[in-house]
């Protein structure tokens, strides 16, 4: 899969032997990736080959006087080495110079760059591509003509995107070359109540190909039924509730209100509460959380994008705090050790301590326990957005619906639309119960505050907590 | 873009758009007053967008597929694109509809200091600028970032526009810390089109101050509706709810049922909304020239807006996107007076939404400011729930003006009644 990286590589070699002569550290990590996406809907039909910002090119890092410079590219040739080089040293140099006074280099040591070696195909069963646009944009279609059929349904937005990608990352001492795919579909139905547009939707992925799609035409019954739900539902009661999060919720409260304080690079600013309480419970026994690559999901990389090799992170252990995840960078700075979170958005951007995938493991309940055990609470599904604060372990996380339990039965009332909050460890200390089944989502994209969008999944299993709603 | 030219031709495809540009930026990120990492950035891309036409059943069909093109693609990889683009558009049809009216005029280049000198001596300038600011005791900065973009574009098409234009911007977002009595921070984000030193060291004094008073705010907010103000980017990302509501994108599959000449805000109370989408670049990535609209004149819907496509399946002149409004209405009352009636100041949430569907708006609250008496108490917690469509019946602008990138209009905008989830929720 992407040939020009093999016809480039030995040029690449070259370039990194020649920044050496000139600086303590240098390494390039490129990237290619081939991205398709499929939609239907009121608005038509769009099939768009683009993806996201990125996509092919180059990021070179060098560590010199100042510390870590990186130049972004995406026009590469041994003949250029020169130019790029003078272009480095010319305009790293004018950034330095124009510093404000009394910015001073911030004390980094020099990347480890132990020896390491690996090539990892992608794996995969049916290559979208294989499978055609025809096919997919078929199946998408029919699944929108069943879902209209459905009563009180404006619209139904179905869609499938796909990333077929390869990164090499080199450095003096590595050469790591992956290559990665993953597939997402959605699933939107849309419907009014006045001028109050409501959706219900269900997202799926996998790490791998259109295999995927056998799974997303069933579910479509389900979907329009939410919607009719949420048609009905009312404005929350603001409290704090016995609450049953779905997967899904689960996931969002994993990777929202507690993965990212434990981004080091956090640590590093002095944002995150977490570094305080390393070694101490955080939350309840029930809850162990992991971030890492030993799930197959969309996250799933054998380095990340500064060359650290991944694997599994075990940041909560049974209620106790043991350690956030790092990048490269934060790692020196704070005198410990990555744990290859280290991840762009592309070669275009900078990187940060980033989430791959993100999980609580599973306990021994079931739903119907769960349920069975509240006397009045809600039951929550359909995440939709979340924010983190790391500083003061904050939650605000947005979901579609909560549906009404009294005295251990479901009531069939829905309110919508609903704001959690709350402080992240009195959430997590609640956890009274946790569900055997730990199902992960790899749909969505993650931001860094408000940019750096980056491909992570997470989740967990049905959990039951207290959770102020509003 | 000649040789782009010459090989979709050459791939036997009739129509296209290409738009084609380069970026050249410098960045830099600081973690207090030390610098984590300074970046640069060169890069050209060509977006190509190629058209097929159909038919069925009597009726004329329209399809496209885009692809991003490098331009160390060989000729074998980029003729390889565009035919599979072009193979792939024939299963992708829709209603028919015209390509942009062609457009071709001389480079419109950038003029000013962030466009002409080096991006790298900019990105210093704005730098000194931020941390200007930080003199103020109590407060300082956490960690900033800082990014700024030299970016050349450049549109052609098959219909013959040839449209080809400069845009340098900065941007950038920094975190603002007190440690006393509480340990808060507080982040703010900022984007000029111009290298305007000055605001940028308002604005970040400004922040000081309030992570100051978030330092020291209460969680002592009670449930219950409030008259609620909100200021500066929350004003504009609420009022944003009518530029997509009116959006062709929107209106053509029916998720907006406006339409020009509706009283969008229905009856009133107080003031009648007025706002114009403003031209940030001279044209759109379509190669339409962008222009100075009007959207609603008190209260009433005067355009429709979008890219090519949605605006011809409505009938009506295509615009463009934009990425800038303002709010013309003067306002009635100034931000001072505002904050003498009992009300919530809302200042910084976790993350304020507006939900273009259900018209919610809210967020999670990080400093308020509770507003009874005369007195002001910075409060901390709860959130936030109100509908647009039951606030746009009671609304007051303030005199005061605020301008960023996206925005130029009232600071201050009162919202009467808003359901407020207070701190006071996890005891009931």
């Amino acid at each position: 899969m992407f040939e020009r990286l093999d016809t480039v590589k030995p040029a690449l070699k070259k370039l990194i032997a020649v920044l050496c002569e000139r600086y303590d550290y240098a390494s390039v990590l490129a990237t290619a990736e081939r991205y398709r996406s499929w939609r239907v809907s009121k608005n038509g039909i769009n099939l768009s080959a683009s993806g996201l910002d990125g996509g092919d090119g180059y990021v070179i890092r060098v560590f010199d006087r100042t510390g870590c410079a990186e130049y972004s590219i995406n026009a590469f040739s041994e003949d250029m080495i020169p130019a790029i080089v003078r272009e480095m040293q010319e305009r790293f140099e004018a950034e330095r110079a124009a510093l404000p006074e009394g910015i001073t280099p911030m004390p980094t040591a020099m990347p480890d760059d132990s020896p390491a070696v690996l090539k990892k195909e992608a794996k995969y069963e049916i290559d979208p591509m294989e499978l055609g646009d025809e096919a997919i944009l078929d199946l998408i279609r029919r699944i929108r003509e069943k879902g209209l059929k459905a009563e009180n349904v404006m619209d139904i937005m179905c869609g499938v995107n796909y990333s077929a990608e390869r990164k090499i990352f080199l450095s003096p001492h590595r050469d790591l070359d992956e290559s990665h795919m993953w597939t997402n579909a959605f699933v939107g139905a849309i419907g009014a109540r006045g001028e109050e547009i409501k959706e219900s939707y269900k997202g799926y992925s996998v790490l791998g190909g259109a295999e995927l799609l056998k799974t997303v035409e069933s579910d479509i019954g389900e979907i329009t039924k939410r919607l009719n739900d949420l048609l009905g539902s009312e404005p929350m009661i603001p409290g704090e509730y016995e609450c049953v999060c779905n997967p899904e919720v689960t996931g969002m409260i994993v990777h929202e209100a507690f993965g990212h304080g434990v981004e080091m690079d956090m640590f590093v600013k002095d944002r995150a509460q977490a570094k305080q309480f390393i070694g101490d419970y955080v939350a309840s026994p029930l809850v162990t959380m992991h971030d890492g690559s030993t799930v197959d999901e969309c996250a799933t990389w054998a380095f990340d994008d500064e060359g650290t090799l991944t694997g599994d992170t075990v940041i909560i252990d049974r209620g106790v705090l043991k350690t956030g995840m790092c990048d490269a960078l934060s790692a020196m700075r704070l005198g410990v050790k990555p744990t290859g979170n280290g991840r762009r958005e592309s070669y275009e951007r900078k990187a940060y301590t980033r989430m791959t995938n993100t999980y609580f493991e599973g306990g021994d309940a079931t739903k119907e326990e769960m349920i069975a055990s509240i006397k009045y609470g809600f039951l929550l599904e359909e995440p939709t957005s979340g924010m983190e604060d790391p500083k003061n372990w904050g939650i605000q996380c947005m979901v579609n619906s909560a549906r009404e339990i009294r005295d251990g039965k479901l009531t069939g009332r829905i309110f919508s639309p609903i704001v959690l909050t709350g402080y992240v460890p009195d959430l997590l200390k609640s956890v009274s119960m946790m569900g055997g089944k730990v199902e992960l989502a790899g749909g969505g994209y993650c931001g860094k505050g408000y940019k750096e969008w980056v491909k992570v999944s997470d989740g967990g299993a049905y959990m039951k907590a207290r959770i102020r709603l509003g | 873009m000649e040789r782009i030219k010459r090989l979709l031709k050459e791939a036997g495809i009739s129509d296209y758009i290409v738009y084609g540009y380069s970026e050249r930026t410098a960045e830099l990120f600081f973690v207090k007053k030390q610098l984590d990492t300074r970046r640069i950035k060169d890069v050209e891309k060509f977006n190509v967008t190629v058209y097929r036409t159909g038919e069925k059943d009597g009726k004329k069909l329209r399809a496209s597929t885009d692809v991003t093109v490098l331009a160390e693609m060989t000729d074998a990889e980029l003729l390889d694109a565009f035919k599979g683009a072009y193979f792939a558009a024939q299963f992708a049809m829709n209603p028919y509809y015209e390509l942009p009216d062609p457009v071709t005029a001389p480079l419109r280049e950038a003029t000013g200091k962030l466009a002409e000198q080096a991006p790298e001596l900019s990105a210093g300038e704005m730098a000194k600028a931020l941390f200007a600011a930080d003199c103020e005791e109590g407060a300082f900065l956490n960690s900033a970032e800082v990014f700024v973009i030299q970016k050349r574009a450049h549109v052609v098409s098959s219909r013959g526009a040839d449209v080809s234009w400069v845009e340098a911007e900065v941007k950038g977002e920094y975190v603002v810390q007190a440690k006393e009595p509480e340990d808060v921070e507080m982040y703010r984000d900022f984007a000029y089109t111009e290298l305007n030193t000055d605001a940028l060291t308002a604005q970040a004094k400004e922040a000081l101050m309030f992570v100051r008073d978030r330092a020291r705010a209460q969680k002592i907010l009670k449930s219950g509706n409030y008259d609620v103000i909100l200021t500066d980017e929350n004003v504009m990302m609420t009022l944003w709810f009518y530029g997509d509501r009116s959006a062709a994108h929107m209106i053509y599959p029916g998720y907006s049922s406006w339409k020009v000449g509706d009283d969008v805000q229905g009856e009133t109370r107080g003031e009648r909304i007025t706002l114009t989408l403003r031209a940030l670049a001279p044209y759109s990535k379509e190669g339409i020239p962008m222009r100075d609209l009007r959207l609603l004149e008190n209260g009433v819907m005067c355009a429709t807006h979008g890219s090519n496509r949605f605006c011809r399946y409505l009938g009506v002149e295509p615009t463009g996107d934009y990425r800038k409004y303002s709010c013309d209405n003067p306002g009635t009352m100034s931000f001072a007076e505002m904050k003498k009636r009992p009300c919530l100041w809302a200042v910084t949430f976790s993350g304020f939404e507006m939900d273009a569907f259900s018209g919610h708006f809210g967020g999670e609250i990080r400093l308020a400011y509770l507003i009874e008496n005369g007195r002001m108490t910075p409060v901390t917690g709860g959130s936030i729930n109100g509908s647009i469509l039951e606030a746009q019946k009671d609304l007051v602008f303030s005199t005061d003006r605020y301008a960023e990138i996206g925005y130029d209009g009232p600071y201050a905008m009162l919202l009467k009644n808003i359901p407020v989830a207070g701190t006071d929720a996890e005891e009931s």
